[in-house]
């Protein structure tokens, strides 16, 4: 009864996909469009947030951070309240993470302000003296890739209709009026927060620098 | 049989593969320790500025001992093994044989912009899965390309049954192939941005919990798939031949292998406890995590059996010492990943260094010790020669040993720590410590385990020592050695 | 019916089908080899006769007769 599959490798194979298929079958697809569904009022990420979780990816905060806080009062106690599935509806990818080193980053809007994180990315240990983290002073001069955030946030729109205006539209005189329009202006804003004065001259001559984006990214964390 | 006494077996890509295992294990395990060491010593972060941080490098560790090292073991041990126990040579297979080649020429192009993509922080950010998408379809093509290979060697067998571990080459192949392709879905932002941004850069087709739903099936299986299956597919063959003792129970080995199938790939729920993923689906994770103890133990039962009576063997050959551990740490890790499935250990144990040290006692103590061992056991066959030096490889046996026990014991401590310190509440029900509390207290640990690291990194170089040496100067062996390896 | 609901019910019923399977399969082992009609554990004889003149546990026929003939 079995012995076919024992001898011909093609039935073999067919078989030992069919049964570690199964699983991903059953547990995966079906939970698509439920797990998908944001929570109300929740907005699309800013192109200049969106170049910031590039940087959170780039230098790879995920190594040494979550973003999902477990519903115990532990947790919310230490970050706030607990992680809702609608809350990461506009992530691609998520960014759970799958060690704590340092905290949980999921709310980390709430209770740091662009002035601690400026601090804090340029030198740890000012802030935290028993830091272990490495300074990142490498983003205060490298320039963010907007024009890449930008072209990801065209793609979600047109692919998976996540609802960003009008304004963001395929093309680089799009992009160019977008940025000097919406992106400068914001990271001005951060820039301002910062209070950091090489930076915000920077901002000043048109140009941004990956801690600002990042900034607004952890800012936007809430 | 007058025109197959002159054939022989090719092992022309197996010899490659054997030499790129070395190379790719340096350099992965100096990374390991190079990180482990910063998370002791902090400053060892600024050595090589923006490219030099724990963040940076981590990845460049975990996919370069990976898809570098590992991979390159199964393919060597692959291209040895599966005309054996085909009884196909390559050289009667040009075609096959020139393809296996140009393969691994891919294989080296895909590793360097591997390890320079990764170094330049270009990444998709999914654990294992970090390439991004032109890397993935060259990866995508050069998995199809081998298992081309392998069913053309299939085809052309003279051995009409298929030996237990081509069962399992087979299902890495098709289990990897499936995952990958599947949790690399991505949307390259070139076609649609109008000209716009790097064009290599891609966005998910998978948001926020589904993402990790599918990443963490990848993630999981992935193990299954890359640090289970294949080093099973080793030591059914490379145990019973070193040691001259045919597998104790055949049918064993058949039953462990659709136990393995079916139970294996419901389990990556459980690196999802306690998050936003359907309670249910946690459940099953958890569940399916325990039944996996029963196909695990089975091959690994099976494994120790097949020494019955031969265990003189194991004080007399290195090798079999190697093999022997590798399966009684395999034992180890799938009782320790069971455990930590349970929810309420988990909610102790997640995000916490208990689960580098679980993984680490997994892929040092039998991924990597099966993968020497294999490597040792084909240098004698494929080079003609005696393995150069037995009290090297008996000394690479304690050391590395001692260097597995120092990480794994240390991690467990500090992952028990930390995860009950950031549970901690004082008599009003307040957190007792701050975040860096908890942090500082791991300092020693961290300590220990970059020791243990450097231990297992010193036996690597042994190792290598030792297999250049006698790929160049061990004493020629006359006759291929039938069972046990020889060795000066 | 729901996905949800059709997702439990195809669950439950292609588990116990896999189960059922896999205890046919170990009774098919046993079985087979109590009636002497194959012996599963010669296959183990694979790995250690493996030279590529040795004598193949069992002969392929389509590739055995092809290099007869050469």
């Amino acid at each position: 009864m079995f012995h076919w599959l024992e001898k011909n490798p093609f039935l073999f194979a067919v078989g030992v996909f069919v049964v570690i298929a199964f699983a991903g079958l059953i547990e995966i697809l079906p939970n698509f469009a439920e797990a998908s569904r944001p929570v109300k009022g929740l907005k699309p990420y800013t192109v200049l947030e969106l170049a910031g979780k590039e940087v959170y990816k780039k230098d790879n905060c995920i190594a040494c951070h979550s973003q999902l806080i477990r519903p115990f009062k532990a947790e919310t106690d230490r970050y706030g309240r607990y992680s809702l599935s609608g809350e990461y509806a506009y992530d691609r990818p998520f960014l759970w993470g799958s060690k704590r080193t340092g905290p949980d980053l999921h709310r980390v809007g709430n209770y740091r302000t662009p002035e601690w994180h400026a601090n804090h990315m340029w030198d740890p240990k000012s802030v935290v003296p028993a830091s272990i983290m490495p300074a990142y002073k490498h983003q205060f001069t490298n320039i963010a890739d907007i024009a890449t955030a930008y072209a990801e946030a065209v793609t979600v729109k047109k692919v998976f209709h996540t609802p960003y205006g009008d304004d963001i539209q395929p093309g680089k005189a799009a992009y160019e009026k977008y940025y000097k329009e919406k992106v400068l202006p914001e990271a001005l804003k951060i820039a301002k927060a910062m209070k950091n004065k090489d930076v915000l001259d920077m901002v000043k001559q048109g140009k941004v620098p990956e801690i600002v984006a990042l900034i607004a990214y952890l800012e936007r964390l809430k | 049989m007058q025109s197959s006494a002159a054939l022989e077996y090719d092992y022309s890509v197996a010899k490659l593969y054997m030499w790129t295992t070395v190379i790719f294990g340096i350099v992965g395990m100096t990374i390991g320790v190079l990180i482990a060491s910063q998370l002791a010593w902090p400053e060892l972060n600024y050595l090589f500025g923006e490219y030099g941080t724990f963040s940076r490098l981590r990845p460049l560790h975990t996919n370069v001992v990976i898809y570098g090292f590992t991979v390159s073991g199964i393919m060597a041990t692959f291209y040895y093994a599966a005309q054996r126990v085909l009884k196909v040579s390559l050289a009667e297979l040009p075609f096959f044989n020139f393809l296996a080649k140009l393969d691994f020429v891919a294989y080296l192009f895909a590793a360097a912009a591997m390890v320079v993509s990764e170094l330049m922080g270009i990444t998709a950010s999914k654990e294992y899965a970090q390439m991004e998408w032109p890397l993935d379809v060259a990866i995508v093509v050069y998995w199809v390309i081998w298992g081309i290979v392998m069913f053309g060697m299939i085809g052309a067998r003279r051995e009409k049954a298929l030996y237990i571990s081509m069962w399992y080459y087979i299902a890495t192949f098709l289990g990897v192939a499936m995952l990958y392709v599947f949790n690399n879905m991505e949307v390259p932002t070139i076609f649609f941005s109008g000209g716009v941004g790097a064009w290599y850069h891609s966005v998910s087709m998978y948001a926020g919990t589904n993402d990790a739903l599918v990443q963490w099936w990848w993630g999981h299986n992935a193990v299954a798939f890359v640090f289970t299956v294949p080093i099973i597919a080793m030591i059914y063959y490379f145990l019973p031949k070193e040691s001259g003792q045919a597998v104790y129970s055949y049918k064993l080995s058949l039953l462990s292998f659709w136990g393995l199938m079916f139970v294996y790939l419901w389990a990556g729920g459980h690196h999802l406890l306690w998050s936003t993923v359907p309670d249910w689906m946690q459940t099953m994770g958890s569940v399916f995590s325990v039944v996996l103890i029963l196909p695990s133990w089975g091959s690994a039962i099976n494994m120790l059996l097949t020494m019955k009576g031969e265990w003189n063997q194991l004080t007399e050959n290195p090798l079999i010492k190697f093999m022997i551990l590798a399966s009684t740490f395999y034992m180890l890790s799938t009782l320790e990943g069971p455990i930590q499935s349970v929810k309420s250990v988990n909610a102790i144990a997640h995000f916490t260094d208990w689960i580098p040290g679980h993984v680490h006692d997994g892929v040092l103590g039998w991924v990597a010790f099966m993968i020497f061992a294999a490597i040792m056991h084909m240098s004698t066959r494929v080079f003609k020669r005696e393995i150069y030096s037995k009290s090297l490889l008996e000394a690479q046996f304690w050391i590395q040993t001692i260097g597995v026990v120092l990480y794994f014991t240390s991690m467990w401590i500090a992952g028990i720590t930390q995860g009950m310190m950031w549970r901690a509440v004082d008599e009003y029900g307040n957190l007792m410590y701050s975040f860096i509390d908890t942090v500082s207290v791991l300092h020693p640990y961290y300590a220990i385990r970059a020791i243990g690291g450097l231990l297992y990194l010193i036996g690597m170089f042994m190792f290598a020592y030792n297999f250049i040496m006698t790929a160049t100067a061990g004493r020629k062996l006359e006759q291929e050695p039938q069972f046990r390896s020889p060795m000066a | 019916m729901t996905m949800a609901e059709l997702q439990g019910y195809m669950m439950f019923f292609f588990t116990i089908f896999l189960v059922v399977i896999l205890y046919a399969y170990i009774l098919h082992l046993y079985r087979s080899e109590k009636k002497g009609e194959r012996d599963y554990e010669k296959y183990g004889k694979i790995a250690i006769e493996d030279e590529i003149d040795d004598k193949p546990v069992e002969v392929n026929p389509k590739i055995s007769n092809e290099k007869k003939e050469k």
